[in-house]
């Protein structure tokens, strides 16, 4: 091993990039998911059960009643809400509580209250903040500060109260205030988020009597569950790269192993002449193997955890824009990504080697030192590969679209997909060779290629890994394009109407002043209007959201209905509803299927009109007639407007609208502002599967480049006699050169198809079963160009240092080596 | 009587149920110490008192109580004490913001406490809720006094008056009845002077025995008792004086009728304040005042506390110029109220010149470490 150091720093480097980049990835992941979880649980406290009314708000008296009954559980208010901080895009929630009640349920909340002027102004001025010490920093405040936050658009002014620097996980990442303030701010007066509870069983049935028709009482398990779907798109993304992470960096490991030990089967030939028994060369190499992997996998495992925690902060930031605030104060060392990374290091490693040092022991001495011999044992192992490799990739497609199942399978298929189409590689190689070699090349590229596929048995596995990188970055690539311009589409549809009117900002359903939604009825230059009330409602464990719409006919124009009769608005009208994609998938409804819905009333049972395609939610949504749906929910308020101008006279209208829009709060918002914010979150969302995408095909490029730049010096030798032939510097650095890109070029074409192949698994089974959406699969070209030139990238960067060495040495002196 | 006790509800950690086992023990006098805020009501002067609304709650006072303690017994005999008060507290002068019902400038704090004298055990508990959303709070008519579910609650008369307040371990399920004696203004026709600094007062009005029956809980065993209450009516906006580091307050019924009312404000050298006050009210209801000069009261034996506090809880109390001569003796040494604000109020037996039961109240000896 040492007399070949660049062997030996190539399979360290390889295994230690493919262990790094395995861990990095799942640390990133798994950082974020528990931070995202934490927050979640956090202000569970030691509640066992909690009241609510299903997709409202709770009234003061059921609490108030409840807490002054005789026998009464211990029972804590919760009125909560997202808030931004004024001019940042972070969510913070913003939690109001009752000091009073919390000692059972959250005692590190009830224990800040210690001294005598606490507790004064924490109940008597509006407004009063409690914030986790890690919390304050980042918000850059401190007690005494004030912090300008904005809800729905509204702005609302906070006093830092005091810093608790427990660093309690209750206060981390929260606004916390009294409930008072929490009302006040949220607009909730009169109601509750939640109550939480600590009940037994006696406990429970006694609530159970007392508690009004529509509020329901939960176990805090099955609330949890709720939540934590929140995260199941993102966590979708995260799982799907941590995938392909695996697999890259398992390719790097084989490509870098098998690369070691094809260089040296001279030195295991000599040994064999020199008596060496194949029992004892087995384990020779085998011990050797060993050792790298586990100096490779430490190795990689420092460096992942470095890694790992740049990319935990990205991946939390994302977590932050999207949901709410989760800081990750530190890199949380997740045991089971540590022994994945190590298994995947060390297995990896070992089973790139066992081939072929069963192969080197077995040979006899002499067949050992001819090259020929070797090279046509790895041609007759080519189509050994190729042919479970079709196998793998047919099953994979399988799996993966054909049979029923979870996600899992979903990632299971195109775990098999990709690898099946990785151990064709080589055979491509051969084919595109035969191709070539009958292309009637001039000399030196003749020569080039028969030098590739006389090289196969090193290259084969280098253009292999270029190629599951480069198609993973396809695959996931094209179907984030994909998604993209099926997002675009339909808002750019649903987002018909020339003008929206919102309460202060479009973000979630503020409600808009009565005399508002009458004024810009009576409106001349208002052709038509439809109107929004929209509530969140739980269903089956899903956190739908239940509009309850006036359509104008305009806006239904705006619904892609994929099933549905003829007569879909009429039944709408008389009372059915319309399904999102998703909710229709995960709850198997047609349309004539019937849903039964909770409402303040009891269950009601209503019948589905259509499906329409819907990426708003992937928990789901349903819009009724605003008709029915007042039947059900009594409240008269309108969340928001879409207007459509007479003649398509958009400026009076606005101006007429504008009018309103002084002496009110309300924010008026064209369709082209919305449908750029809604892509701007889309972009968001995917920001760090772009980032996870190209660090991947960043250490798959760092590999190859290792890879190839090896092979390149090794065969320093074999170019000075090709000099000593009479070729000219140019001539060898061109054939190098050539070489090289050919191989990237390989890899990339390779990489192309298997990539859309990728993409469609992606899409019509990973996509669907976990969200239940489906969408036009579009072919990106500038993405495929993109793949192409990043393979022939790599390939030419790795050919750049050995052209120039081979190419400025005299031949004598490496002749004279031997 | 409890003069003041209660600003200390500012201090206290919020709890509801449980103190936290780590909490400091507050001193009375370093909490009372400091000036109410401007802007309260004061007792300065005298005031007619008008009934039923003065039973009700003044909130522009920074403090106020529903004081009831009594001694009551089964049929078979065993003796049981309670404390049951309800105390409001203003945390800031003047009207609440109304950006939310939840708001409000006071709050509601709840004493109760259990003495089981044959068991040798006692029971407490202690609640807080604001005096907001109907969560706590005072009516005059129907009269109501509310924490939570712990209540006073009676018609358009105070009496009879029903008791209400069930916590995890205890519970009590009281009627009192107005009973003989007449109402008493303590001190100056209601005003109850604590010093010198004007408005460093309170008004104070007694119910000094009030029949009482109902039932008693004490884990799952219900008890049924009857017995006599004394209640206490306290408002004001007072503070200690420098010099005063607590009080030692006693309410008697003797077994000849008379009830005797007594306070005495400590300085800080542990002497006898001058304005220690107290009161005799005779079976025909006449109220006769007594000025520390003409009481004696000696300390016969001290109980001391986990935290080295020494409580004094069996007296010598005499009246030389009325012929009484009293021991004083608590039914159990460890009647420790310790909450938020940390004191001794127990049920107590009176012997000597004359026979009795009562209650007793030791405060401002919580956190001074024992002389020896």
């Amino acid at each position: 091993m040492l007399r070949h150091r660049w062997q030996g720093l190539l399979a360290l480097s390889g295994i230690a990039l493919g262990v790094a980049v395995v861990l990095a990835v799942d640390l990133a992941n798994s950082g974020a998911r528990a931070a995202f979880e934490l927050s979640a649980q956090q202000l569970q406290g030691k509640a066992t059960h909690r009241l609510a009314v299903p997709g409202a708000s709770l009234p003061d008296e059921v609490y108030v009643s409840l807490k002054r009954t005789p026998g009464a559980p211990p029972m804590a208010p919760v009125v909560n809400g997202w808030v931004r901080v004024e001019g940042g895009t972070v969510r913070y929630q913003l939690v109001g509580f009752d000091l009073f009640a919390e000692a059972p349920f959250r005692s590190q909340l009830a224990g800040v209250a210690t001294d005598a002027g606490f507790i004064g102004d924490w109940l008597t001025q509006a407004g009063s903040l409690l914030l986790g010490a890690a919390t304050a920093r980042a918000l850059d405040v401190a007690a005494g500060d004030r912090l300008d936050i904005v809800y729905r658009g509204r702005p609302a002014t906070l006093n830092v109260l005091r810093i608790d620097e427990q660093q309690s996980r209750v206060t981390a990442d929260l606004l916390l205030v009294d409930i008072a303030s929490a009302q006040s701010i949220l607009d909730m007066h009169g109601h509750l988020s939640y109550v939480d509870l600590i009940l037994d069983a006696a406990g429970e049935a006694w609530v159970r009597q007392r508690i009004p028709a529509g509020v329901q009482l939960q176990t805090v398990a099955a609330q949890a569950q709720g939540v934590k779907r929140l995260s199941a798109a993102f966590e979708l993304n995260l799982t799907a790269m941590s995938l392909l992470a695996m697999l890259v960096g398992m390719f790097l490991i084989f490509n870098a192993m098998t690369f070691s030990m094809v260089q040296r089967r001279n030195l295991f030939g000599r040994l064999r002449t020199l008596g060496v028994t194949p029992a004892e060369l087995f384990s020779l190499i085998l011990l050797e193997a060993a050792i790298v992997a586990v100096l490779g996998t430490l190795l990689g495992l420092s460096l992942g955890v470095w890694l790992g925690r740049g990319l935990t902060r990205l991946v939390a930031a994302t977590v932050s824009e999207l949901y709410y605030n989760v800081s990750v104060t530190a890199l949380h060392l997740d045991w089971t990504a540590l022994i994945i990374a190590a298994g995947v290091g060390v297995v990896a490693t070992l089973l790139a080697t066992v081939v072929p040092a069963w192969r080197a022991a077995r040979t006899p001495p002499l067949t050992t030192l001819s090259r020929a011999a070797l090279e046509q044992a790895v041609h007759r192992g080519i189509y050994l590969w190729a042919l479970p490799g079709l196998l793998l990739l047919a099953a994979g497609l399988l799996l993966a679209l054909a049979l029923p199942g979870g996600v899992l399978m979903s990632f299971a298929g195109l775990f098999a997909l990709v690898l099946g189409a990785a151990m064709m590689t080589p055979l491509v190689i051969r084919i595109v060779h035969r191709l070539l070699a009958h292309a009637g090349l001039p000399g030196i590229w003749r020569m080039g290629v028969r030098d590739l596929d006389r090289h196969l048995s090193r290259l084969g596995i280098a253009v292999a890994a270029l190629m599951v990188a480069l198609s993973a970055s396809v695959g996931v690539g094209l179907m984030v394009e994909s998604m993209r311009a099926s997002v675009n589409t339909w808002l750019g549809d649903l987002l018909c109407a020339d003008l929206y009117v919102a309460a202060q900002g479009f973000d979630a359903g503020a409600t808009l002043p009565a005399d508002v939604v009458q004024d810009v009825l009576r409106l001349e230059s208002v052709a038509a209007l439809s109107r929004y009330r929209e509530r969140m409602l739980p269903l089956a464990g899903r956190r739908v959201e239940l509009i309850g719409a006036h359509l104008s006919a305009p806006s239904r124009r705006g619904f892609a209905l994929l099933s549905g009769t003829a007569s879909a608005w009429k039944d709408f009208a008389a009372g059915a509803v319309l399904v999102s994609e998703p909710l229709a998938y995960h709850l198997g409804l047609a349309p004539g299927s019937t849903l039964m819905l909770p409402t303040p009333a009891g269950p009601q049972a209503v019948q589905v009109a259509a499906v329409f395609r819907d990426y708003a939610s992937e928990h789901g949504r349903l819009f009724m007639d605003e008709a029915v749906y007042r039947n059900y929910w009594p409240d008269q308020q309108v969340d928001s407007l879409a207007l459509f101008a007479r003649n398509g006279d958009v400026e009076s209208m606005r101006r007429e609208v504008s009018e309103l829009a002084a002496r009110t709060a309300i924010v008026l918002t064209p369709a082209a502002a919305i449908l750029e914010e809604s892509m701007a979150v889309f972009d968001r969302t995917f920001r760090v599967t772009e980032v996870l995408r190209a660090v991947l095909l960043l250490v798959a490029f760092i590999g190859v480049l290792s890879a190839l730049m090896a092979l390149q010096l090794e065969r320093a030798r074999e170019y000075a006699v090709l000099r000593a032939l009479g070729l000219t510097r140019g001539q060898i650095a061109g054939l190098i050169s050539g070489e090289s890109l050919l191989m990237g070029l390989l890899a990339g074409c390779v990489a192309i198809p298997t990539g859309m192949l990728m993409a469609w698994v992606l899409i019509q089974s990973v996509q669907r079963r976990a969200f239940g959406w489906t969408m036009p699969f579009s072919v990106d070209g500038p993405l495929l160009l993109q793949t192409l030139l990043v393979g022939l990238l790599a390939a030419g960067l790795a050919a750049v240092y050995p052209a120039w060495r081979s190419a400025q040495r005299h031949p004598a002196p490496q002749l004279r080596e031997d | 009587m409890r003069y003041l006790l209660l600003l200390l509800a500012f201090v206290l950690s919020a709890c509801e149920t449980q103190q936290p086992a780590n909490a400091p023990a507050l001193r009375v006098d370093q909490v009372l110490g400091a000036e109410p805020a401007a802007g309260f009501a004061r007792a300065f002067a005298p005031r007619s008192f008008r009934f039923p609304e003065d039973h009700g709650a003044h909130r522009d006072y920074a403090t106020e109580w529903w004081y009831l303690t009594g001694n009551l017994q089964t049929a078979s005999g065993r003796h049981f004490g309670y404390q049951f008060t309800l105390f409001r507290v203003a945390l800031r002068p003047g009207e609440a913001l109304q950006d939310s019902a939840w708001r409000t400038q006071q709050i509601y704090m709840g004493h109760m406490a259990i003495s089981d004298i044959a068991a040798a055990r006692h029971y407490s508990a202690e609640r807080f809720a604001r005096a907001a959303a109907g969560l706590a709070g005072a009516r005059v008519t129907p009269f109501a006094v509310w924490l939570g579910p712990w209540s006073m609650r009676a018609g358009s008369e105070l009496f009879p008056l029903t008791v209400a307040a069930q916590h995890e371990d205890i519970g009590l399920a009281l009627q009192l009845q107005s009973g003989d004696k007449p109402l008493v203004l303590q001190g100056e026709r209601g005003l109850s002077r604590k010093s010198a600094t004007p408005g460093n007062a309170s008004y104070y009005y007694s119910f000094t025995r009030l029949p009482t029956r109902g039932e008693l809980r004490i884990g799952d065993t219900v008890y049924t008792v009857q017995g006599n209450s004394w209640m206490d009516r306290e408002w004001s906006s007072s503070a200690l004086d420098s010099d005063q580091a607590g009080w030692d307050w006693f309410s008697l019924q003797l077994d000849d009728g008379r009830d005797l009312m007594y306070y005495q404000l400590r300085t800080r050298q542990g002497e006898a304040h001058a304005f220690s006050r107290g009161s005799l009210v005779g079976t025909d209801g006449a109220v006769r005042t007594l000025l520390p000069d003409q009481v004696t009261l000696t300390p016969l034996h001290h109980w001391q506390a986990e935290d080295g506090a020494r409580y004094p809880t069996r007296w010598r109390l005499q009246v030389a110029e009325l012929q009484l001569d009293l021991e004083v003796q608590a039914l159990l040494d460890d009647q420790l109220m310790d909450h938020s604000v940390r004191y001794w109020e127990g049920a107590v037996e009176v012997s000597g010149s004359h026979h009795g039961s009562g209650y007793l109240e030791l405060s401002g000896y919580a956190g001074h470490s024992p002389s020896l």
